[in-house]
């Protein structure tokens, strides 16, 4: 559950704009939603061997060449589809706190 | 004043303390572990490292030129051990029973030892509390109990042999069989993420060994050094033994095939140790008698040449079920080999007292 929620959160993140692997970092440990940063490198890894990520090689100004992430056109569709997974979970959700509020 | 090495971290060169150092190794080595299964752990492995290397770069700068203990040890906490990282934490307990199951074996635990670790690794051997043991040590040693001084000594020469003779748990799958745990990737990895605290203080204090600790590794290396030598020279001394015994061994071998083909005479008289016209009676008893023979002096030959190899050059011990085989077969062979001696001894004598009466 959490892991998928933390792919889903990736590929929304890199749906804005192509983004380093700090970047990402960064993003995700201010929403709380990783602890240590070696959960990522897994996830990107296998998101870009099932076709859904790409990068590229950027040079740096200091320190090693970084990865750039960016989202493919599967990548895109298969957001998609976690979208509206995601609103119909969402609202499933949101519509049982409504009808217990009713009650309660 | 500290030891420094380069580093080449994804593509880039930096100082780093000795120390430092072994961490980071000992980090990058327990994530490829960990990652092992995954597919593509070199990149994974690689990007990590490159992001290590990153974050080396942003400490960095002119005044602070390497890298430090502390460093490494802020970084791993930032990418986090293998443990931490997200994974499906159900299965990994159902497979943390599964791996409860191995063989045991007795060593002795570098890792928690106030002499030689020999308390702690019958502690783990047995699934006990070493510092039960170590109670019980030293009440059975106190001179006021039982024999007095006397067991007190025994008690001492048990545990400087026991010292002596059992080996130390130095790699991480003989640390896992000291606790009885399945030799495989994931306890491997465990064990190399649980030495991270005891890397780190043993490196930061110098002085974890104590003066008696060391003296006692110094006289336990001297004596196995003198108990490996004196095999070496009983080894020396036993060569010319072992040289007639293989002569037995062979001769005993060309009777055999001899009396099974009938074929070379030659062999039969090429052997004048043995007076083989003793044994005349039917080809079959001397074919079994040939082979218990071999038997009987072959297995203590293999089993010697094995127990030296296995000293010295490593090869593995046998395992209990081909001991077990070897000493059947052994006293097999020596119970049918007896029955001939005497049977043949018997006709021997008798053989001679006709001969003899015949010269008559």
């Amino acid at each position: 559950m959490r892991k998928g929620m933390l792919e889903y959160c990736i590929l929304l993140l890199l749906h804005r704009e192509a983004a380093y692997a700090s970047d990402i970092i960064l993003k995700l440990k201010e929403a709380h939603l990783i602890v240590v940063e070696g959960t990522l490198y897994p996830l990107l890894t296998r998101l870009k061997n099932d076709n859904l990520l790409s990068y590229e090689w950027v040079e740096s100004t200091q320190g090693p060449p970084r990865k750039y992430y960016s989202l493919t056109p599967d990548g895109e569709l298969f957001l998609q589809g976690l979208e509206e997974a995601w609103m119909e979970l969402a609202n499933t959700v949101n519509h049982l706190k409504r009808t217990q509020n009713l009650l309660s | 004043m500290k030891k420094t090495f380069n580093i080449n971290l994804g593509g880039i060169v930096f100082h780093i303390d000795e120390d430092a150092y072994e961490l980071l190794d000992k980090y990058l080595s327990n994530l490829r572990i960990h990652f092992s299964k995954e597919e593509g752990a070199e990149e994974i492995v690689h990007d990590m490292e490159l992001r290590i290397s990153e974050l080396f770069s942003e400490r960095l700068d002119d005044k602070k030129q390497v890298v430090t203990l502390t460093d490494v040890e802020e970084i791993i906490a930032q990418m986090g051990k293998p443990e931490e990282f997200a994974d499906d934490t159900t299965q990994d307990n159902k497979e943390y029973i599964d791996d409860k199951k191995g063989v045991k074996r007795l060593f002795r635990n570098p890792d928690n030892k106030v002499l030689g670790g020999v308390c702690s690794g019958i502690a783990a051997y047995f699934g006990w509390d070493v510092t039960v043991i170590r109670i019980l040590l030293i009440i059975l040693s106190l001179p006021t109990i039982g024999n007095g001084t006397f067991v007190m000594k025994g008690i001492f020469l048990v545990y400087i042999i026991a010292w002596i003779i059992i080996p130390e748990a130095k790699t991480a799958a003989e640390k896992l069989s000291m606790k009885g745990m399945k030799v495989n990737v994931e306890n491997i990895g465990k064990t190399v993420t649980d030495g991270f605290e005891k890397v780190n203080d043993h490196l930061q204090s110098e002085k974890t060994k104590s003066f008696l600790q060391k003296l006692g590794e110094g006289i336990v290396s001297i004596f196995g050094f003198l108990i490996k030598a004196a095999l070496v020279i009983a080894a020396i001394c036993c060569t010319p033994i072992l040289f007639i015994l293989l002569v037995v061994c062979f001769s005993l071998l060309m009777v055999a095939m001899g009396t099974i083909s009938e074929l070379p005479a030659f062999f039969y008289q090429s052997m004048p140790v043995v007076d083989w016209s003793v044994i005349n009676t039917s080809p079959h008893s001397t074919v079994l008698m040939a082979i218990s023979g071999i038997l009987v002096v072959g297995i203590p030959i293999v089993g010697f040449i094995h127990f030296l190899m296995s000293t010295f050059a490593g090869w593995k011990d046998m395992s209990f079920a081909v001991r077990m085989i070897l000493l059947i077969l052994w006293l097999i062979a020596l119970g049918v080999g007896t029955f001939f001696m005497i049977n043949f001894g018997m006709s021997a004598i008798d053989y001679s007292i006709t001969t003899n009466t015949i010269n008559y």
